[in-house]
């Protein structure tokens, strides 16, 4: 044999090799790359943002925002580990496990209350908090994704259709009922976008629209009437809730506190420029006049430190995620993978639309965490947990055999 | 009623909406049809994709768009706000966090012309803190204790916002030096207590001048809203804030601009919750200037003291009812206001600190007689005979009353008929009397055959008013002081204006009234301040300087004049002409006459004095009182330079009383005393 003639055999097994280690699954084909690097930038970004906010706000712990991450990464990765496929035929224990998570902050001996809000619970004996919400929301997508599922990508009669969304209902009332409006909104909206990819037809939801529009314009317009003949507590709509939608109407309306944060949240956003007032420097944010500037409104604490580039960066990453995640959905062929992967991405479009056009004056406040970003373990557990899901979804991506 | 509109239109909307959904969701509420003659064999109700892939390549491609929406608007957001509107933002966050803290200047100080301090400033300790202190109620309590004041008044002195949030908030002002000490010796138990020194308003002299130099009283509501709608014309004009003390009345009001200092500003920066959190730039504050009085000390006081004792001369006449008076001295060569006095007075150190509303209502109550009132530019009195010196001028100007023409006086003058008959001052009659010995004796029907000439003359019938308002009577002498009043020059057309709801017979002018204002008594009304200069004008051939109270403003160093009374030290305010001067010789003559020769009883008080005086008594008569006697007087007789007039509300007769005043005030100028002591009280009105 030749030199050349070896050397040629050489290389070909060598691709060979190569093309079969991919194709047995190797990394590339159990990870998705894109996912993957735009949920490593997005919390590195998230422990910068919150690390420069622990520079002047005590709250924010970057060790305790550490400990989130890796939390989160670790149940990613079992999650990543395990098929969720069967998860698809247990829609009935889904929707109790739902509703349960829901209403286990009212449990007596894991109830646990922060700064007068509800919603938290702490598991006894190691002490850690948790806000359930945050799971109820994926286990909501499960639950949807596994009704919407059943129709095999067309739903064709009304009666199915309405089913559904009944269906949708029980975990959005529960969450209004336990008093968190924005995580119900997320749900309703992540609910949504599942029934609407299984086949509902445009016409339909349309006219539900439209009948949710009524329908809330109804409440908001009764709420006063309401509040006159029953107290405030007794209503739907809560005073603070009526404020912020005012306030978003009307930014200079009214000085209640609602009109400040919002205020100040423009000024911190609007402040930061092309190349924000760097690391330490947000005075907005530092210097306490943005309430919950590592939590809630932690946009506008970004923009203010990295300026536009910080903020498009973040915007750029979000978008890599979520698109790769609707490839994802697109290269998966079980249906209902496929709406899992779409209920999370509408999860994200809602929760990130909402809490960024919060602070700056596009949406309504509400107390919804950015992915990733803010502070708090119970939304970067679950969040890392919806991306160990969509991992996961790639790794089954091809029919098991 | 709004309310239930809005639940009526949004339960339409809703009600429309489910009508409309309902009908819209029947048209696909079956999901097969079924054809009847091939049989139930099920077919597609549209022609939409069928297979899986199909459908949902749209659903995703709609998806892939709604991200790419919403990105989109929240960065078109970003960009409308980061990059375009930056700027904006960006002074909204530096207004954030800093503010601008104002410290107070030092007013100046008012002098005498001779350097004198007449107003002074003291330093006073004012216990203060941050507002953030209030969170510690043990040390406020500890303090409240120590300063003597309650709790709830230190809380709130504390937390009072008027001075600004972010300026040291006043616990309590001048507090006593042993107070202080012990705040101070303590100082880790009272941790944010602050120490400021100030200045306040003193007055060495207590109440001398007092209503010349006015009184300091914190801005009034009415004066910031004035200075608002004024607007920023003059980059140089004083802003004032609430709580600033400003000039309210006399000199400190008229010359505020040049006492009140200029602010120093100390720029801080706070965090949300508006606590200090350090300190940037400061400008320091600048000190008013000092400013310098005409005044001088000396006939200051001899105005206070002589009108003081003029009156006790009266009280013990029988005149129980004086006490009201003023004093005024003038240099005839320039117009400076050597002493100004108006009884009763008031101590304008009850202004310091703010004046309690009791001593205010007492100050501004007739019981007490007014005693903010400036009488000697603000009292309006008959002027008595004291005028008669122009009613001669012009009757010898206009041809009413030659030098040589005579009236004989018998007590009871008949000359506008029996019927409308006036009486002489002196009821026994003067006997034949002409202009000189009229105005050297007083004596009425020569004035009341002037006035009545001038009544029926064709040619000049207002001529005698004329002659007052050549010489400046009617109108304000232009004094630098606040609401200085213009007095009054009656005639035909003020009477027909003023009794405009009488029948049109009784406001017609007629002979009586002219006879009345030829002896200055009727409805003619001057301040004495005006005689002054009337009297000026006559000491000085016809030119009246415009009477000032300020001489100049001090240098910054100290040393010298920074400005001078309208640059050269005086103004002239008018020249009366002078028809000859031989009539104005014949007047000076009567005046000379009043003095020296009318009375000796009056005679021996002036005979002492190493000056010629010159001047004229008046006696005024209203109604239901008791008279009020007037004296105007200027000496040297031969180069005139200080001109005196003073009236005394209700005092008796000018010869007998004001004179004293007069002579004391010129007793004090030559250094010689009176001591005559001749109380003959002289009947010469």
């Amino acid at each position: 044999m030749s030199q050349a003639s070896q050397s040629r055999t050489k290389n070909t097994l060598n691709r060979v090799n190569r093309s079969r280690s991919a194709a047995q699954g190797g990394w590339r084909s159990s990870v998705h790359m894109g996912v993957l690097a735009a949920w490593v930038c997005l919390m590195a970004f998230g422990a910068l943002v919150v690390w420069s906010a622990s520079l002047t706000i005590a709250d924010a712990s970057i060790s305790r925002h550490l400990l989130g991450i890796g939390l989160g990464v670790a149940c990613a990765i079992v999650i990543w580990r395990s098929d969720l496929r069967e998860l698809a035929n247990i829609s009935t224990a889904l929707l109790v496990i739902d509703i349960v998570c829901i209403f286990l902050p009212y449990v007596p001996g894991l109830s646990y209350n922060a700064k007068g809000m509800t919603g938290w619970i702490r598991f006894p004996l190691i002490g850690l908090t948790f806000q359930p919400v945050e799971i109820v929301k994926l286990i909501t997508v499960f639950f949807m994704s596994s009704l919407g599922a059943q129709y095999n990508g067309r739903i064709d009669t009304v009666r199915d259709y309405l089913k559904l969304c009944g269906m949708l209902a029980i975990p959005f009332v529960c969450i209004i009922i336990q008093g968190d409006l924005g995580s119900s909104l997320v749900v309703f909206f992540a609910g949504a976008v599942v029934i609407m990819m299984s086949g509902a037809r445009k016409e339909w939801v349309l006219s539900t629209i439209a009948v949710i529009i009524g329908l809330v314009s109804l409440i908001l317009a009764t709420d006063s009437i309401i509040d006159g003949m029953l107290g405030d507590s007794a209503s739907l709509i809560k005073q603070y809730q009526m404020n912020r939608l005012l306030v978003f109407m009307d930014p200079t309306s009214s000085d209640s506190d609602e009109a400040y944060n919002l205020l100040q949240s423009l000024i911190a956003v609007g402040s930061g420029g092309f190349f924000g007032k760097g690391i330490g420097n947000a005075t907005q944010s530092g210097s306490g006049f943005l309430p919950e500037a590592h939590t809630d409104f932690v946009f506008a604490l970004l923009s203010e430190t990295f300026g536009f580039a910080g903020a498009l960066l973040l915007l750029v990453l979000f978008g890599i995620l979520m698109l790769s995640t609707v490839r994802v959905a697109i290269k998966s062929d079980n249906l209902f993978l496929r709406l899992v992967c779409v209920g999370i991405v509408g999860m994200w479009m809602f929760q990130i639309f909402e809490n960024i056009g919060m602070c700056i004056g596009l949406m309504p406040i509400t107390g919804i965490p950015l992915p990733f970003i803010s502070f708090g373990s119970s939304s970067m557990i679950a969040q890392c947990c919806a991306i160990g899901i969509v991992q996961s979804i790639w790794r089954c991506r091809t029919k098991s055999a | 009623m709004d309310a239930q509109l809005i639940v009526l239109i949004a339960g339409l909307v809703l009600l429309a909406a489910i009508v409309g959904s309902l009908i819209f969701l029947r048209g696909y509420s079956g999901k097969y049809t079924y054809d009847t003659k091939d049989g139930t064999r099920p077919r597609a109700s549209e022609g939409e994709g069928n297979t899986l892939g199909v459908t949902f390549k749209g659903r995703f491609r709609l998806l892939t768009l709604g991200i790419g929406a919403m990105l989109s608007a929240l960065v078109a957001r970003l960009w409308s706000m980061q990059m375009v509107s930056s700027d904006y933002y960006e002074s909204l966050s530096t207004q954030n966090q800093t503010r601008t803290v104002m410290t107070s200047a030092p007013r100046g100080r008012i002098l005498d012309r001779n350097g004198v301090a007449l107003v002074t400033n003291r330093p006073s300790l004012a216990v203060t803190a941050y507002r953030d202190l209030a969170d510690d109620t043990v040390l406020v309590r500890h303090l409240s204790n120590v300063l003597g004041i309650p709790y709830v008044a230190a809380l709130r002195n504390i937390q009072d916002n008027t001075e600004g949030a972010q300026a040291r908030h006043t616990i309590a002002s001048d507090v006593r030096r042993s107070t202080i000490a012990y705040v101070q010796e303590h100082a880790a138990d009272f941790a944010g207590v602050l120490v400021d020194e100030r200045t306040e308003r003193q007055y060495p002299y207590g109440t001398l001048a007092a209503h010349v130099l006015g009184y300091t009283g914190t801005v009034t509501q009415e004066q910031l809203q004035a200075q608002e709608e004024a607007g920023d014309d003059d980059p140089n004009r004083i802003t004032y804030s609430s709580g600033d003390v400003v000039g309210q009345a006399g000199v400190e009001y008229e010359y505020e601009s040049l006492l009140q200092g200029i602010k120093g500003e100390q720029v801080v920066t706070v965090d949300a919750t508006g606590n200090v959190t350090g300190q940037n730039s400061s400008v320091e504050p600048r000190a008013g200037s000092d400013i310098r009085l005409t005044l001088d000390l000396t006939i200051q006081k001899a105005c206070e003291d002589g009108l003081a004792h003029a009156i006790e001369i009266a009280k013990n006449s029988g005149y129980e009812n004086a006490g009201a008076g003023a004093c005024v001295c003038l240099d005839c060569t320039n117009g400076d206001i050597l002493g100004m006095a108006s009884l009763p007075t008031f101590d304008p150190s009850v202004f310091v600190g703010g004046v309690s509303s009791e001593v205010w209502s007492e100050l501004n109550s007739e019981e007490s007689g007014t005693p903010l009132l400036n009488r000697a530019i603000n009292g309006q009195y008959m002027s008595a005979s004291t005028i008669k010196v122009l009613s001669a001028l012009a009757g010898l100007e206009y041809g009413i009353y030659s030098s040589s023409r005579t009236t004989v006086c018998t007590g009871f003058w008949t000359g506008n008929g029996e019927a409308n008959g006036k009486k002489c001052w002196l009821e026994t009659g003067h006997g034949t009397m002409n202009l000189r010995s009229g105005i050297a004796n007083s004596c009425d029907p020569v004035f009341y055959d002037i006035g009545r000439d001038f009544f029926y003359n064709d040619a000049n019938p207002e001529g005698l008013q004329e002659m007052f308002r050549r010489w400046g009577l009617g109108s304000v002498t232009g004094v630098d002081l606040p609401s200085e009043a213009e007095g009054r020059v009656p005639d035909a057309a003020w009477k027909e204006s003023y009794f405009s709801d009488w029948p049109a017979d009784q406001r017609a002018w007629n002979a009586g009234d002219m006879t009345n204002i030829a002896i200055g008594q009727g409805d003619i009304l001057v301040t004495p301040l005006q005689m002054a200069c009337v009297y000026a004008g006559v000491a000085m051939g016809g030119v009246e300087y415009t009477p000032h109270i300020f001489y100049s403003a001090v240098g910054r160093d100290g040393e010298g004049d920074a400005y001078r009374y309208n640059g050269t030290g005086s103004k002239e305010r008018l020249t009366a002409h002078i028809n000859s001067e031989e009539d104005l010789a014949l007047v000076r003559g009567g005046i000379h006459d009043v003095i020296y020769t009318t009375d000796t009883s009056l005679a021996s008080h002036f005979t002492n004095l190493p000056v010629e005086v010159y001047g004229k008594s008046g006696t005024g008569e209203r109604t239901d009182e008791d008279e009020y006697a007037w004296f105007c007087a200027y000496a040297p007789a031969d180069d005139p330079k200080y001109v005196v007039a003073a009236v005394l509300e209700q005092g008796g007769g000018g010869s007998a009383t004001a004179s004293r005043c007069i002579r004391d005030v010129l007793g004090a100028i030559y250094q010689t005393p009176d001591t005559s002591s001749d109380s003959g009280n002289s009947a010469v009105r």
